[in-house]
């Protein structure tokens, strides 16, 4: 049960800003995941939550109360780390014991909760090993188990899978989301893959150059980006941004016309239309929106990827499975322009329809 | 079949290059073994004698005309004394440095080694009268400071090595799970850095064990006399020089440390190549 609130949190090392102005309402047994590129400080802001560092300016409270000045080891959280941290020299039972001998839990229940917390990750046989006798997804899954022992009123992860392979991150993505439904604790997970980001959060807060650009739920974020970081952030390929100009509701680029833009503005803007949204389409069509060179073809076997070189720039297009073309050939494109986006060309802000 | 003989052939010079060396390394240690265990009139010959007849007369003799013993006891008892210090000194001094952010702390961890860089007959006045003072001239705790303070920022600086690479993630990780500053030490840093603790434990015996010039200094009866020291008095008297007996105690002196070397060789070769591009 814990309910955690940022408010203004600040993180600054001299000249350096780490974060700024954080303001975050975790609500009680919410799985909050915060997603940014390298350095965009959602680590520092998960580290403050811990206790590992101090803010700079502002406040964290769990419950209501202000833990600024509680130290790390009487929060009662439990994290786990990119990189496991798991103690060297200790067995795995051992490893996971240890935060139940910090904690002075009455040792005749030690045996049982570390054997539950250890079956719960599928980890029962392999007690008596150490750290460096283990896969890196069963280190993982002992941090994990070593996490969840004491039952913790926060769990906080920070990038727990970015060490795994694709299939084990798959796999483990899906245990800690199980894990996590059977525990019902507060959750806050930072990860810079948005795969990561869309499949396990309740909401997700992106983050860049320490500042917060959105705070949303996975649909909220993917289907109505506050700014063009967002919508190039989310998404794989990511969203295409075409650099143009609106001017009597039309909007055009080099090899790029839509008619009848419903927003208000005229002159510079940025557009924005997701790969999924773009289709292939007969040349010399009536409604189509742009036209390139076909730069790469890549099939994946249910879909297939279609890189355009157009005035504007490079596009990506996913395009039907089947598709297939010769590289310098020419395509034309429609856009579903239901789901096109407008940013403001200096700030990236999102112009939004009128 | 060609890239087989060739292999071979490598490792035929290679062996042929490290066992000329170790064989150049090991001679003067097998010349005064064979020296310690022959009469001493095959010592001082025209022609050096390779193959001597065995004797034990120096053997005897260090052990019924010599406190031997005693010279060995309070080798041992300075040398474990002055490690302990150093390890409890050197390794919350370490951790120190390896761990916390402070104003100053990058000269501090140059100062630690520059002590080892001025001559030591340069203190050893100040340090005669110093011990003078505190009436410990002669005994063997005076010894075991001094090996202490010669070793201290060695033993630091290897350790110091070994923390820097514990990812702090680990520590945090203790910390996170309820542990103090002391336990983080204790039972999660100290047991990592294992391997670095004994390489400079074992340096800092070799260093010790080898001291004269202070425990020359300190030690003026056989009450504090090492061997070491006690080597150089089988240098005088009316017997003359007594080289076999000489060559033995130098042995005495070496097998221990050669022993303990020899036992965790794998430790060592790590900690001096880390502390090598670390340090």
């Amino acid at each position: 049960m814990a309910h955690i609130q940022l408010r203004g949190i600040q993180k600054k090392w001299d000249t350096i800003w780490g974060v700024r102005d954080a303001t975050i309402d975790i609500a009680d047994e919410e799985l909050l995941v915060l997603l940014g590129p390298s350095g965009c400080g959602k680590t520092t802001t998960l580290r403050m939550i811990a206790g590992l560092e101090e803010p700079t300016e502002g406040e964290i409270t769990v419950d209501g109360q202000i833990i600024n000045d509680v130290d790390a080891r009487d929060r009662d959280v439990a994290m786990v780390f990119q990189g496991y941290a798991l103690y060297p020299n200790m067995s795995i039972y051992e490893n996971i014991r240890f935060p139940l001998r910090m904690r002075n839990i009455p040792r005749g229940t030690h045996d049982q909760r570390v054997r539950e917390a250890a079956d719960m990750v599928e980890l029962g046989q392999f007690l008596d090993r150490k750290p460096a006798a283990l896969s890196g997804g069963q280190c993982q899954r002992a941090a994990l188990a070593r996490a969840v022992v004491r039952q913790p009123r926060v769990f906080l992860m920070d990038e727990p899978l970015s060490n795994l392979d694709a299939r084990l991150r798959q796999a483990m993505r899906v245990q800690i989301k199980r894990l996590r439904r059977h525990l019902k604790i507060t959750t806050v997970y930072v990860t810079h893959d948005q795969i990561e980001a869309m499949t396990l959060a309740d909401r997700i807060v992106v983050m860049d150059g320490g500042t917060i650009q959105q705070i949303g739920t996975p649909d909220e974020i993917y289907r109505d980006p506050a700014n063009a970081f967002v919508a190039s952030f989310i998404g794989a390929p990511p969203m295409n941004l075409i650099n143009g100009e609106i001017s009597h509701g039309r909007f055009h680029a080099d090899n790029v016309e839509v008619q009848n833009v419903d927003i208000d503005t005229e002159g510079p803007v940025t557009l924005g239309v997701r790969p999924e949204d773009c289709s292939v389409v007969k040349s010399g069509a009536s409604a189509h929106n742009l036209t390139g060179e076909v730069f790469g073809v890549e099939p994946t076997g249910d879909i297939t990827f279609l890189t355009l070189k157009a005035g504007c720039g490079t596009m990506e297009i996913k395009a039907s499975r089947d598709y297939r073309a010769e590289l310098g050939a020419q395509e034309t494109i429609a856009f579903d322009t239901d789901h096109l986006y407008f940013f403001d060309a200096q700030s990236g802000q999102r112009i939004r329809q009128s | 079949m060609t890239v087989r003989r060739t292999n071979g052939d490598n490792l035929f010079i290679r062996y042929l290059i490290l066992g000329s060396w170790a064989l150049f390394c090991l001679v003067p240690v097998l010349w005064f073994l064979s020296i310690g265990f022959r009469p001493r009139t095959e010592i001082i010959t025209a022609r050096p004698i390779y193959l001597p007849t065995l004797s034990l007369d120096a053997w005897h003799m260090i052990w019924s005309d010599w406190p031997m013993a005693k010279y060995l006891r309070n080798s041992v008892a300075a040398i474990f004394g002055s490690v302990a210090i150093d390890l409890a000194l050197a390794i919350p001094a370490a951790y120190s440095l390896a761990r916390y952010d402070y104003k100053g702390k990058e000269d501090i961890g140059f100062y630690i080694p520059s002590t080892r860089m001025m001559a030591p007959a340069i203190v050893a006045i100040p340090i005669f009268f110093l011990f003078r003072n505190m009436g410990l001239l002669d005994t063997i705790w005076a010894l075991m400071l001094i090996y202490a303070a010669i070793n201290l920022s060695i033993v630091t600086w290897i350790i110091r090595s070994y923390m820097t690479d514990i990812p702090k993630e680990i520590e945090d990780a203790a910390r996170i799970d309820g542990a103090g500053d002391l336990r983080i030490l204790w039972e999660i840093t100290i047991p990592a850095v294992r391997p670095g603790i004994i390489t400079a434990a074992v340096i800092a015996m070799v260093f010790a064990i080898n001291e004269f010039l202070f425990t020359l200094l300190i030690a003026s009866t056989p009450d504090a006399y090492t061997l070491s020291v006690a080597l150089a008095n089988f240098t005088g008297g009316s017997d003359g020089l007594i080289y076999n007996a000489i060559a033995l105690v130098a042995f005495l002196a070496f097998v221990p440390v050669f022993l303990v070397v020899a036992a965790i060789q794998r430790h060592l070769s790590r900690g001096l190549t880390m502390g090598a591009i670390k340090g």
